[in-house]
C-alpha cells in the first residue's frame, strides 16, 4: 500500500516535471478570479435560480448528479438511481463519507428535507419538478426512497447542483427558509468553501480540504468579481485579471474581437445545454389587438430570425422552428411546425392578415400596438427597433417601451397590463421543466414572474401536458409532444424567436472548466489552471 | 437692432458660433428630405465602414445609416432643448417675479420650494424623475424643466427685487397700475436681457441631459437621438468606432455653438459691458 502511493508520489512528480501524461497533467493550486454579472442578492439557490446564484452556487453545493455532454448522469452525492418497473419508485444510494463545510456527517435525512421541505417548498422550479414525490423513506443513513404518485421522469434531469442543490437539514430545520443566514453563510459539501463576500466587489471561495473527491478540487481559490460597467469587464477579460466569464458577461461583439486578437482567450457555446434559453415574443391572448392567432401568426411569419441573430447576436444562436427547442431533437421532443420562417417572410404575413380581413388604411396600417421590451441591455432593445420596423412593413404601427426591471415585471406578471412583449425564457433540460410553465392553464399565477404571462388556456393541451408529464415511454412521449407542438404552431399564444446561444469567454490557461452540460452553472471541481 | 448685431459681432467666436448652430437647424429642418425614410430602417448592411455600401458616416450593428440619424437626431436635441427652455424659463420667470416683487411671506414659501429643487443634483434628478415616468420624449421634456426652471427662479428673483424700489416702478405705483401691469409691461422688459442669455445657455444643457438620458438607455426608443446613437454604438467602440464617434461630435459642436452664441448674447445684452473696447 505504502509503495503503490510512493510510486504515484513519483509518477506524479515526474509527470509534472516532464509536463506529459494525460493522466497527471492536472496542476494543482492557484486562484480562480472570474465574472459574476450582476451581483447576486443572496446565495440562497434552493430558494432562487437567478443567474449570478447560479454561478457560485453549485461551487459550494453539490446535487445528486451532474450532466456530461450527452446528457448522461454522472454520480454526485448519489452514486446511482434504482427506478422501480412502474417508474413509481425512485432509490438513490448515497455516497458514504461526505461531510458538510461544518464538519457535520451529509446523510439520507439531508436529502430528503431538501427535496420535501426546501425545493417542494420554496424553489421556483422544485415544486413542478417533484410534483409527483408524495413522501420520502430514508431506511438507512445512505439511501433514499422517493414514493411518486405517477411516473416523473424528467425528474431525473434536474437534480444537478444549480437546479436541485443538497442543503444541511442542520442549519435550516426549524427556521424560516426563506429568509434563513445560510442564505448570506452557505454552507454545502461542495469543492469549494464559502469564505467572504465583500459587497460591490467580490466573492471568495476556498478550496475545500475535505471535499469526498479524492485530490479534487485542483484550484485553491475562487474569486467571483462583480464589475457593472460592460466595457470594464471586457478590459478585465483583455488584460488577464479575469480567466472566465459566461452568460455574456462580456458581450458577443467583444468576445468575437479577443478571441480574434488575444492567443490566450478562446470562446465557446457549450455549457448551455441544460439551459436551452429562447428568444420570444409573448402576447396578452385576453384583451388588446393580438386576441387573434391569425394576426400572432402573421407576425411569426414576418420576422427575419437569421437576420436578427447575425446582426444583433453576431450569428449565435439558431432560428426557432417550433415551440421546442431544438435541442430537444435528441430525445425526439423537437419538430418543425409551420410559420417559423428563418428568413421571415413580409410578402406572406401580409396576405395572412389581408385574408382575415384586416384592412390598411391610407397610412398602411392595418392596427396600433405598444411593444413592451425586456430591460436588460442594448441587444434587447436593438432587436426591438428591428420588429418595429418589420411590423411597420406588414401595417402593425407598434410603440416601444422601455422600462426598469421592477415596473416591467410588474407590468407583465402582475397587472398583465400589456400587449406584447419582447423577453426570453429557459427552457432547461426538459420540456415539463421549462417549457410547460408558459402554457398551462394552471400556470396562469398572477404575481409569479416568468409563466404563463399570456393567459393563453386550452383544455385540450392542458391535458396533453399533464399526459406528457406522466409518460415514461419516449415514443409515445415524442407523439405526445408532436401534437403540443401543432397546437402551439396553431394558436400561437407566443412566437419563439431565436435558441439564444449564450458565450463563454475564457482564459485558456484555465482548463477543465468549460466540458460539463451545466457550464458555468458546474462545481468547477476539475477545473484547473496551467501555467 | 443694427447696434444691437454690431456689439454681438464684435465677438467673433459667437459670429461661428451662430453660423454652426444655422447649419444645424438647417440639417435639421432638411432631414426628411434628404433622409426620407425613417432613421430606424435596418438594411442588409450592418457594420459598414463611413463610405461603404453608401453610407456616409458607415452603418450601425442592423444597418441603419449613421448620417441618417444625426439629422433626425438634431430635429429631436433642437426641439427637446427649445421646448424644454422655454417651459423652464415660463415657470422660472413666474416664480422668481412673485417672489421678487411681493417679497415677505410670498417669497419665503416660494424660494423655500425653489430651494427643494436645487439641492437635488440636477442630472441625478432628471434620471430619477424619467424613470418614474416611463421614458419617453414628452417625460424627458418635463424631466429637464423641472431641474431646470429653478435657476430661472433666482435669476429673476434678483432682478425683481433690485428693480421693485426704482423711481419708474414707484412711478407706476402712484399713477394706480395694477400689479400684474407693473410686472409685466414695466419690470419684465427691464429684466429681459440676463434672461435671454440664461436661457440661451439653457438650450445648450437641455441637450447635454437628453442625451446623457438616452446614453444611460433612458431616452424614448421610439424617437432617434444622438444620445441614443452613442449608447447604442459605445460597446462596440472598439469594432465600429463610427458608430457613436459621428453623434458625439454633433452633440460636441452644437453645444459648443449654444454657447458661443450665448456668450455673444451676453456681451451683446448687458449693459455693463456696452462701453467695453
Amino acid at each position: 500500500m505504502k509503495i503503490t502511493k510512493f510510486m504515484n508520489a513519483v509518477m506524479m512528480t515526474a509527470a509534472i516535471t516532464f509536463g506529459g501524461g494525460a493522466v497527471y497533467a492536472q496542476q494543482s493550486g492557484g486562484s480562480l478570479v472570474f465574472l459574476v454579472q450582476p451581483e447576486p442578492p443572496t446565495m440562497a439557490g434552493y430558494v432562487s435560480t437567478s443567474g449570478p446564484i447560479g454561478l457560485l452556487g453549485p461551487k459550494i453545493y453539490d446535487g445528486l448528479f451532474d450532466y456530461d455532454n450527452d446528457g448522461k448522469m454522472i454520480p454526485v452525492l448519489a452514486e446511482s438511481v434504482d427506478m422501480s418497473e412502474d417508474g413509481k419508485t425512485v432509490t438513490f444510494n448515497l455516497r458514504k463519507g461526505v461531510t458538510w463545510h461544518d464538519g457535520e456527517p451529509f446523510t439520507s435525512a439531508d436529502v430528503q428535507f431538501t427535496i420535501m421541505d426546501v425545493l417542494k417548498k420554496v424553489h421556483p422550479r422544485g415544486p413542478n419538478s417533484f410534483k409527483e414525490v408524495s413522501s420520502i423513506d430514508t431506511p438507512d443513513a445512505h439511501t433514499v426512497v422517493l414514493n411518486l404518485d405517477n411516473p416523473a421522469p424528467y425528474m431525473l434531469r434536474a437534480l444537478s447542483a444549480y437546479e436541485s442543490p443538497m442543503v444541511p437539514k442542520h442549519l435550516l430545520e426549524g427556521e424560516d427558509i426563506k429568509s434563513a443566514k445560510l442564505a448570506n453563510n452557505p454552507v454545502g459539501t461542495g469543492p469549494f468553501k464559502f469564505t467572504e463576500w465583500k459587497k460591490g466587489q467580490y466573492i471568495r471561495l476556498d478550496k475545500n480540504e475535505s471535499y469526498w473527491k479524492e485530490g479534487r478540487p485542483y484550484i485553491d481559490r475562487i474569486v467571483g468579481r462583480f464589475i457593472p460597467d460592460a466595457s470594464t469587464r471586457a478590459s478585465a477579460m483583455e488584460k488577464g485579471e479575469v480567466l472566465y466569464a459566461a452568460y455574456n458577461a462580456v458581450s458577443n461583439v467583444e468576445a468575437v474581437r479577443l478571441n480574434k486578437e488575444k492567443d490566450n482567450i478562446s470562446i465557446t457555446t457549450d455549457g448551455y445545454s441544460m439551459i436551452n434559453p429562447m428568444a420570444l415574443i409573448e402576447f396578452n391572448t385576453k384583451e388588446g389587438p393580438f386576441t387573434d392567432a391569425v394576426v400572432r401568426r402573421a407576425i411569426s411569419t414576418a420576422i427575419d430570425r437569421q437576420f436578427m441573430l447575425d446582426t444583433i447576436f453576431f450569428g449565435y444562436g439558431n432560428p426557432a422552428t417550433s415551440a421546442l427547442s431544438s435541442n430537444f431533437a435528441a430525445t425526439g421532443l423537437h419538430a418543425k411546425m409551420p410559420h417559423y420562417p428563418a428568413n421571415g417572410d413580409v410578402a406572406a404575413a401580409n396576405k395572412m392578415l389581408d385574408d382575415a380581413g384586416y384592412k390598411k388604411d391610407s397610412d398602411g396600417v392595418r392596427m396600433k400596438a405598444m411593444f413592451d421590451l425586456i430591460p436588460y441591455g442594448e441587444d434587447w432593445k436593438r432587436g426591438g427597433q428591428y420588429i418595429q420596423q418589420v411590423l411597420g412593413e406588414i401595417g402593425i404601427q407598434v410603440e416601444l417601451r422601455y422600462e426598469d426591471v421592477p415596473t416591467w415585471l410588474k407590468r407583465i406578471y402582475h397587472n398583465y397590463d400589456f400587449e406584447m412583449n419582447l423577453n426570453y425564457f429557459y427552457q432547461l433540460a426538459d420540456p415539463v421543466l421549462g417549457v410547460h410553465r408558459h402554457y398551462g392553464t394552471n400556470m396562469i399565477r398572477k404575481g409569479t414572474h416568468f409563466v404563463n404571462s399570456s393567459r393563453y388556456s386550452n383544455a385540450g393541451l392542458d391535458a396533453l401536458l399533464g399526459a406528457g408529464m406522466k409518460e415514461p415511454n419516449a415514443e409515445s412521449r415524442s407523439a405526445i409532444y408532436l401534437e403540443i407542438q401543432n397546437i402551439l404552431a396553431r394558436d400561437m399564444p407566443v412566437v419563439n424567436l431565436f435558441e439564444l446561444e449564450f458565450l463563454t469567454v475564457y482564459n485558456t490557461k484555465l482548463k477543465g472548466a468549460y466540458g460539463s452540460a451545466m457550464g458555468a452553472y458546474s462545481s468547477f471541481g476539475d477545473a484547473y489552471l496551467e501555467e | 437692432m443694427n447696434d444691437f448685431w454690431k456689439r454681438f459681432s464684435r465677438n467673433r467666436s459667437a459670429v461661428l458660433g451662430l453660423l454652426i448652430l444655422c447649419l444645424v437647424i438647417f440639417v435639421a429642418s432638411i432631414a426628411s428630405l434628404i433622409y426620407p425614410g425613417d432613421p430606424f430602417l435596418y438594411s442588409q448592411y450592418p457594420l459598414s465602414k463611413p463610405g461603404e455600401n453608401g453610407f456616409l458616416l458607415g452603418s450601425d450593428s442592423i444597418g441603419r445609416d449613421v448620417a441618417s440619424g444625426i439629422a433626425h437626431g438634431a430635429k429631436t436635441s433642437l426641439l427637446i432643448g427649445l421646448i424644454a427652455t422655454f417651459a423652464a424659463v415660463l415657470i422660472g420667470v413666474i416664480f422668481g417675479a412673485l417672489a421678487g416683487y411681493y417679497g415677505g411671506l410670498v417669497d419665503d414659501v416660494l424660494m423655500r420650494v425653489t430651494e427643494v429643487f436645487q439641492t437635488i443634483p440636477s442630472f441625478i434628478f432628471a434620471i430619477l424623475l424619467v424613470a418614474i415616468i416611463k421614458p419617453s420624449i414628452e417625460s424627458v421634456v418635463i424631466a429637464i424643466t423641472v431641474v431646470s426652471w429653478p435657476a430661472v427662479a433666482r435669476l429673476v428673483r434678483g432682478e425683481f427685487l433690485a428693480l421693485k424700489n426704482r423711481e419708474f416702478v414707484q412711478a407706476c405705483h402712484t399713477l394706480g397700475m395694477g400689479d400684474y401691469r407693473i410686472m409685466l409691461k414695466e419690470m419684465l422688459p427691464n429684466c429681459l436681457s440676463p434672461i435671454i442669455v440664461i436661457g440661451s445657455l439653457m438650450v445648450a444643457t437641455a441637450i447635454l441631459i437628453e442625451s446623457g438620458l438616452a446614453f444611460l438607455g433612458l431616452g424614448d426608443p421610439n424617437v432617434m437621438s444622438w444620445g441614443f446613437q452613442i449608447s447604442d454604438g459605445r460597446s462596440m467602440l472598439r469594432v465600429a468606432w463610427w458608430i457613436c464617434t459621428f453623434p458625439g461630435i454633433a452633440i460636441l459642436i452644437t453645444v459648443l455653438a449654444i454657447n458661443l452664441v450665448g456668450e455673444g448674447l451676453n456681451d451683446a445684452l448687458n449693459p455693463r459691458l456696452r462701453e467695453r473696447n
